[in-house]
């Protein structure tokens, strides 16, 4: 039985030149867990909403859409609110009222329902998603995974046949993102909810769909079960730019050239590797970890409380980065790791210890000195960085500030620009910019400053793997600059493939500091996906590219006669 | 079954207006003679907002016009929070008027009204929330009558800031004298209008800094979400 | 301090209604001392002692100004005390600002305990089905309110990390103050486009909505409405014969004791300190039932402790 029906859809927004979904024909049956990705600016947002009648954008349609046989414009008004489920982005955005609730009863009101049913619904969910600890709260005082549940509960509470949900853990840390799509696989599973999930993080949801679904341009690429799509994308196109996004176990496996089916998750990616490949060769060599003599910025038992009367947040951090080096600190949410930066970026003051930037005490930065040619802070937020109307103009202003010239400034923006491959955008609203767009503006921004550190907070988070990768090629540039980095982030696969050295906080402190190879070797849980593949063979291979490098010296190493063929 | 619900709900609203609210006003002024001109105040102050409250009600608003008000509104009660440190440099009437410029008087008004009782959800209510209601409301409204010369000219944009700066200085007078007196004392009135005389002269500076400040970006906003999704037609 | 707290939204503001109608309108010294001692001492069961004792330090100099200043300004009365630049300083203007600096603090005190009970979540409950749009409006901007404060404090920092008016003067301050503002009002308004999104895809904008409420209107709300219902019809019964009437000017007039405005003063005064009586009440009870607990089991003991913190 068929769900979704569509046909021959294209849209084209107002204004524009190309149509933003092109003759797109497909069907999805019910209690199908179907996953669609693409590059970002590819459609998929756009085929989402128009799915939703009550979000469809405005501009030329043609084709149809049918939903359980009707057509789309002939649905009735209360079935297409109710059986339509969406959930946004931004776990902030979408919270309407003050009450934890009162949001998991908008929707009923909606609809009218009475107080009684109302109230059975409401508590059958909260029970359900493990809300009712938080059930009286205010909304603005939950996690941002918390706030996403909530999202997904107050949609739930409305008996959707359908769940549509556009990139709903891009802003959540991973284990909150880990949550969320176990239960969307739990609603899948045992509520046989039919879902069209929009996502980029691939890694987990991969495995878990039904089939998948490749966007570009506004077409479908592929549309497929997921162990197909991994391989027929790579065959389409060897450098296509979301084969970087797909899971480990793909990647490593689309880098081999090996005739048997391909796995999809961190065990079968184990077996697959243990069926054919040896190790003969168990480690890469790694150059051995050398740094420079000068200490760019040093933390010596350093303590912090927001306000007198709350705990701790950093209990004795001490650690120090040496100059032009890639500095990573990973860790769990709220152990302290964006409270150090802020201590280091001078916005907070460590009532204990001692904080030092190029061997002086912070505290002995008057004014704006500390910012001036010697800091920059990244936040989180990227957006909170922009206050005009075009990314130039924000540019033009803090290069007044930095009081450069007239045409050292028109040179400088340009270059920055080009640098970092935003020269198209310095006359767009900074607003308008895609995520990633917007986190390279940003950046940008910051370079302005010309700073000799720079502290870089969740750089990756909401982003693709191929901005991702975009990212990884600048700070690399960066680094040959001589800009010590100091990044902080969620990210392992990131941190593997940036830092020279990693550390580790947890309880509001730096419990251990390694170079990638042997951080990621040593830890068991807290390491990256390709690590978990191969650490049964391999002692030091932490990326991908690490595990298909040590499986072709093996395949070498172990004669031709294995199915193994160097690729 | 919808225009059966309405009617009777129409005719409890008319009853409960025309003979209801009379009755309590006059019945208050004569049960508490001795300070009916307090209580008259307070109805007062409480009854001029109900009217548009009473037509926001009835009119039907998409969601994207509510979520505009509501965020209109949180800014200029967060903005209390954020100019906190300058006592009485507070961006509400500059953000009320500014929307009444661009989304209506009747917009205006809301989110005048209510900025009153949102922010003091935080700062506190008190007898005085009904007249910070009606102020701000009332020089929303009026801002939206006069909307047209003051998109036009700067010049009376500015003009409007000290007005309301002055007119709300004035009411909120009003109200303290009432409250401290009993009665309306006209010499307690100018003792207070006078010695309030900074403040006054700060909410109207202040209104014209932010006026002059936010007129421009908040109004580009609005316009463009107006007519993106036709608005406050 | 929460036995009162939790009872239905209706019945504790026809409970304050009652209470600062009295005393907001009332002459009468009377009730307005009870007023005020009712005021005070519902306070104290809300508010923690260092507040407390912070809130005292701006009443009683707030009282003293209202009282002294109230003769400087109305010369009415007859009978001078001494004269100030030539105008009479009368004994009725005297007491007449302490009266009305009674009330003034009095009024005060009550509508603290009213910020403390009557939370948003209890005001747009009872508003909710008379104005449902507007409501809506006051619950969705009251979710804003922290959400924009939070973020005018990360675009703050983010400024000043890039060395924008870190300097420390005045005007400084609030040249980045109003531009992080306008900052903050640009990205709310931006991301507001998702929260209506948010709300249409729930299906707001349909015919008929309806209201949900968490609370329940159950017998003892009944009880305690009625009860404050018939108090405060015998203090307006006193009120409308005139019984409690009470004027300073021209001269002051004799407090009645009549029966009736006795009796007025008796349910006021049950009126004001109910809140008071019902936590002791309360109190009394938990501790029987506390004490009662080792006879059924005297493990229990330890399990039955806890339930006193809760109460706090």
């Amino acid at each position: 039985m068929n769900l979704l029906e569509i046909e021959n859809l294209s849209f084209q927004y107002p204004d524009t030149e190309k149509k933003a979904l092109d003759n797109i024909s497909f069907t999805v049956k019910i209690g199908e867990f179907v996953v669609i990705c693409g590059e970002s600016g590819c459609g998929k947002t756009t085929l989402l909403k128009m799915l939703k009648r009550e979000l469809a954008p405005h501009g030329e349609k043609s084709g149809s859409i049918r939903y359980h046989d009707v057509e789309q414009a002939e649905l009735d008004d209360r079935t297409a609110a109710c059986e339509i489920g969406y959930v946004l982005q931004n776990p902030e955005n979408q919270v309407v009222t003050d009450k934890v609730w009162h949001e998991l009863a908008f929707g009923l009101e909606s609809l009218g329902f009475p107080t009684d049913v109302i109230r059975r619904r409401v508590s059958e969910m909260a029970s359900y998603f493990g809300i009712q600890t938080w059930f009286r709260k205010n909304t603005n005082e939950l996690s941002g995974g918390q706030k996403q549940m909530l999202n997904l509960a107050s949609i739930m509470v409305m008996q959707p046949k359908i769940l549509i949900l556009d990139e709903p853990t891009s802003q959540l840390d991973p284990i909150a993102a880990a949550d969320f799509i176990a239960t969307l696989q739990k609603l899948n599973r045992e509520l046989g909810l039919t879902i069209l999930l929009v996502e980029h993080r691939l890694e987990e949801v991969f495995p878990i769909a039904d089939r998948v679904m490749m966007m570009e341009q506004g077409k479908i690429l592929l549309f497929d079960r997921p162990e197909k799509v991994g391989t027929q994308l790579r065959d389409i196109r060897a450098d296509h730019h979301m084969l970087a996004g797909l899971p480990s176990a793909v990647r490593i496996f689309n880098a081999l050239e090996v005739k048997a089916p391909c796995p999809l998750t961190v065990k079968e990616g184990r077996d697959f590797l243990s069926e054919h490949f040896g190790n003969v060769v168990d480690h890469l060599d790694i150059p051995p970890y050398t740094h420079r003599d000068e200490v760019a910025l040093e933390m010596k038992n350093v303590w912090f409380r927001y306000e007198r009367d709350l705990p701790d947040v950093l209990r004795g951090v001490t650690f120090s980065v040496y100059e032009g080096e890639t500095f990573c600190i990973l860790g769990g949410n709220g152990t302290g790791k964006t409270t150090t930066l802020s201590v280091l970026a001078g916005l907070n003051k460590a009532y204990r210890g001692k904080t030092l930037i190029g061997g002086k005490k912070i505290g002995e930065y008057k004014g704006s000195a500390l910012y001036r040619h010697n800091v920059a802070l990244l936040p989180q937020n990227p957006q909170t960085v922009f206050l005009k109307k075009t990314v130039r103009e924000d540019f033009q202003e803090i290069c007044k500030v930095m009081e450069y010239g007239k045409e050292e400034r028109q040179t400088l923006i340009e270059e920055t620009a080009g640098k970092l491959g935003i020269s198209h955008l310095l006359d767009k609203h900074p607003y308008d910019l895609s995520g990633g767009e917007q986190q390279k503006a940003a950046l940008a921004k910051m370079l302005l400053l010309k700073p000799k550190i720079l502290l870089l907070d969740e750089l990756t988070k909401g982003i693709d793997a191929h901005s991702k990768e975009n990212l990884s090629g600048i700070l690399c540039d960066l680094k040959a600059d001589g800009i010590t980095i100091v990044i902080v982030t969620h990210d392992v696969e990131f941190a593997a493939v940036n830092a020279d050295r990693c550390a580790l906080f947890f309880d509001g402190e730096i419990t251990s500091i390694d170079t990638p190879a042997a951080f990621f070797s040593d830890n068991n849980f807290y390491t990256t996906a390709a690590n978990r593949i191969a650490r049964h063979l391999y002692t030091n291979a932490v990326t991908c590219e690490d595990v298909a490098e040590l499986c072709r010296l093996n395949s070498i190493a172990q004669k031709p006669e294995s199915e193994a063929v160097y690729g | 079954m919808d225009k059966a619900i309405r009617s009777p709900q129409k005719m409890i609203t008319a009853c409960l207006l025309l003979i209801g609210v009379p009755l309590i006003v006059v019945g208050g002024a004569m049960l508490f003679q001795e300070k009916h001109y307090a209580w008259i105040s307070l109805c007062v102050a409480i009854l001029s907002c109900l009217p548009l409250f009473i037509c926001f009600e009835r009119k039907d608003s998409t969601a994207k016009e509510l979520i505009t008000l509501a965020v209109l509104v949180a800014v200029s009660a967060a903005g209390r929070f954020a100019f906190a440190w300058v006592p009485g440099f507070k961006p509400v009437t500059a953000i009320t008027v500014i929307a009444a410029m661009y989304l209506g008087r009747e917009a205006g008004f809301v989110v005048g009204a209510l900025s009153a009782v949102v922010s003091n959800f935080y700062f506190g209510q008190g007898p005085w929330t009904p007249f910070q209601m009606f102020a701000w409301g009332f020089l929303g409204f009026l801002a939206g009558v006069l909307a047209q010369p003051l998109k036009r000219q700067k010049i009376w944009m500015c003009l409007y800031g000290v007005l309301a700066g002055v007119l709300f200085s004035l009411i909120m007078d009003v109200w303290s004298t009432l409250w401290a007196d009993g009665g309306f004392n006209l010499s307690r009135y100018l003792a207070a209008c006078i010695s309030a005389l900074p403040f006054t002269i700060e909410y109207a500076v202040s209104n014209v800094i932010f006026l002059l400040l936010l007129t421009k970006p908040i109004g580009e906003k609005l316009e463009r979400i107006k007519r993106k999704y036709g608005l406050f037609g | 301090m929460n036995t009162f707290a939790s009872y239905h939204p209706a019945v504790l503001m026809l409970y304050f209604i009652a209470v600062l109608l009295i005393a907001m309108f009332t002459q009468n010294p009377v009730l307005l001392a009870l007023a005020l001692l009712g005021g005070v001492s519902f306070c104290t069961l809300l508010e923690r002692p260092k507040d407390f004792l912070h809130n005292m330090a701006f009443y009683i100099p707030l009282f003293l100004m209202i009282a002294i200043t109230n003769p400087l300004f109305s010369h009415n009365g007859v009978t001078p005390l001494f004269f100030l630049n030539g105008n009479p300083v009368t004994l009725e203007a005297v007491l007449y600002g302490l009266d009305i600096a009674a009330m003034l603090v009095a009024v005060m005190y009550w509508f603290k305990c009213y910020n403390h009970i009557m939370t948003s979540e209890k005001i747009l409950f009872l508003f909710g089905k008379v104005i449902p749009k507007l409501s809506l409006l006051l619950s969705t901007a009251l979710r804003f309110v922290p959400l924009f404060k939070a973020q005018i404090k990360k675009i703050h920092q983010a400024q000043k990390a890039m060395g924008l008016y870190a300097s420390n003067s005045y005007v400084d301050k609030l040249r980045s103050a109003v531009r992080v503002f306008s900052a903050m009002l640009t990205w709310s308004l931006e991301n507001a486009i998702d929260t209506g999104s948010s709300m249409k895809a729930r299906g707001y904008g349909l015919k008929g909505r309806s209201h949900f409420a968490l609370f329940r209107f159950t017998a003892r709300d009944g009880l305690l409405s009625g009860a404050a219902v018939f108090l405060l019809a015998l203090v307006l019964l006193g009120t409308a014969l005139k019984e409690t009437a009470f004027s300073f000017y021209p001269r002051i007039t004799a407090l009645s004791a009549s029966p009736i405005a006795i009796l007025a003063y008796l349910a006021f005064g049950l009126l004001v300190f109910l809140p008071f009586l019902l936590e002791i009440v309360e109190n009394m009870r938990w501790k029987a039932l506390l004490s009662s607990v080792p006879k059924h089991g005297a493990l229990s003991l330890s399990d039955a402790t806890p339930g006193k913190d809760d109460k706090k």
